[in-house]
């Protein structure tokens, strides 16, 4: 019999998430490189202008976030997700990706492919990213760039994807549902079927500004599709229709309302993973950016941020009746976009219920009802 | 496969140690040819790849396994280069 020392195993199949199951351990974070993209997306929280000089100084450098990656993957770390506004505006993207990569992180990349260029080919030819998310805005040049507000950008994207399926890099394709592209939508699946053979996504849970920009949050919320709309696309995607199906009983807890205590986060925020944030600030999730939930690392330390902040933010409480009657015992939380996070984005406190969040969760939640009825 | 050849862990891969799990993290493309793959050894893999640090010789490294684990040698041997055999055809080694 042949005795076997090395095993290749998928990730899923490792021994080590058993072990690390009943404890806080840190597994993957996101870097938001920039806060600036080259498109204008109706629907964007974090697009500020390719030029915005502001924004620029308040990035992080190649070093400095490689110094924070290392104190992530000293605790552990595995995956990182390089995420932006655009990731690829950065210049200094190639050193920060081989930076990563070195440091035995699955690197992930979010990016709209319009800056792609032979350089990232040849890089991620030789040192491939885990994937590379691409967001699909409309399958015609009418409709993408009626979201992006960008003349010339689905070109753009056309030829940044095309370079990267042609140098099967793989890629993962996702769309955005909103007002603008809806009655696109079919055609959209249709393009990404054809462009990959992954499953794609449709996401349409658009949040509000992380900059809080009133102007552009009325567009973001033109671009929200009604509750009845989100609900009925879920059950007529065979692939997410089986998901929530088989989710249904962990989503929906009736229990939720017997567990009696009044603290503001019920999620997985923090627990294992972060985000770091364009200017140094580390977040718990990508979306929590009130600012006494966030964690300057340019005046601390990750360990401070880590071992002490994340913990003295998920031990807050609050008294709010709106938030215990309401949020706080909603037996389907899970099912709402409600997290303390976006309802500091919505309301400007981190503990108010949210009425478009509230009506899409019971929508949502009376479409999977009618599918358990024989 | 000679004794007194040097191998160490290859510049194509990065080796982590995850609460006392090694993982072996492809950098480049041709390491693993498997979606989301990496790669782990067993606790005689881990022995052995403790000590390939791009100076013993596999001679030296049954030599030190041998004492250290007061075993035969010729047992010690076999699963020496039975590992190395499987590292070098997965480029997770190379010849120094």
């Amino acid at each position: 019999m042949t005795k076997s020392y090395a095993s290749s195993l998928k990730l899923t199949d490792f021994r080590l998430w058993e072990k690390l199951k009943k404890k806080r351990f840190l597994y993957s974070f996101d870097i938001e490189l920039t806060a600036r993209c080259p498109f204008n997306c109706r629907h964007c929280y974090i697009n500020l202008p390719p030029g915005d000089k502001k924004a620029i100084k308040k990035e992080l450098s190649a070093e400095e976030i490689t110094h924070i990656a290392r104190e992530a993957v000293e605790r552990g770390a595995l995956w990182c997700l390089l995420t932006g506004g655009e990731p690829l505006l950065r210049t200094d993207f190639p050193e920060i990706y081989m930076n990563l990569k070195k440091m035995g992180l699955l690197v992930s990349v979010f990016t709209n492919a319009a800056l792609i260029t032979d350089r990232h080919i040849q890089l991620f030819k030789k040192y491939p990213p885990r994937d590379i998310e691409v967001t699909v805005y409309g399958a015609t040049k009418k409709t993408f760039e009626k979201i992006t507000r960008k003349p010339g950008s689905f070109e753009a994207f056309q030829r940044g994807l095309n370079l990267l399926l042609e140098n099967n890099i793989k890629v993962r394709l996702k769309a955005m549902a909103l007002r603008s592209n809806y009655q696109e939508l079919p055609q959209i699946a249709e393009f990404c079927r054809k462009a990959t053979k992954d499953y794609f996504r449709f996401d349409p849970f658009l949040h509000l500004r992380f900059d809080r920009d009133c102007d552009k949050n009325r567009d973001i919320k033109e671009e929200r599709l009604s509750p009845e709309k989100i609900a009925r696309m879920e059950v007529s995607d065979p692939e997410r229709f089986d998901s929530l199906k088989k989710e249904c009983g962990r989503l929906v807890s009736e229990d939720f309302e017997k567990t009696a205590h009044h603290y503001l986060f019920s999620c997985g925020a923090g627990i294992s993973s972060f985000t770091l944030g364009y200017d140094g600030n580390f977040r718990l999730c990508s979306s929590l950016y009130h600012p006494d939930l966030m964690y300057d690392l340019r005046k601390g330390t990750f360990e401070e941020a880590w071992e002490r902040f994340v913990p003295s933010v998920r031990s807050l409480t609050s008294d709010k009746k709106e938030f215990l009657e309401n949020c706080r015992t909603c037996p389907i939380i899970n099912l709402c976009l409600w997290c303390p996070a976006h309802s500091y984005l919505e309301q400007g406190v981190p503990d108010e219920p949210v009425e478009y969040f509230c009506r899409t969760a019971h929508e949502r939640y009376s479409r999977l009802k009618s599918l358990d009825k024989p | 496969m000679k004794k007194e050849d040097i191998y160490a862990p290859s510049e194509e891969i990065v080796a982590r140690d995850i609460e006392g799990e090694l993982i072996i993290v492809p950098l480049t493309s041709g390491v693993g040819d498997m979606e989301d793959e990496l790669f782990t050894l067993n606790d005689t893999g881990k022995a052995i790849w403790k000590k390939l640090d791009g100076k013993k010789s596999v001679d030296e490294i049954i030599s030190e396994l041998s004492e250290d684990y007061q075993a035969e040698s010729g047992e010690i041997e076999n699963d020496v280069t039975g590992l190395l055999e499987e590292l070098l055809k997965r480029k997770i080694l190379s010849k120094k």
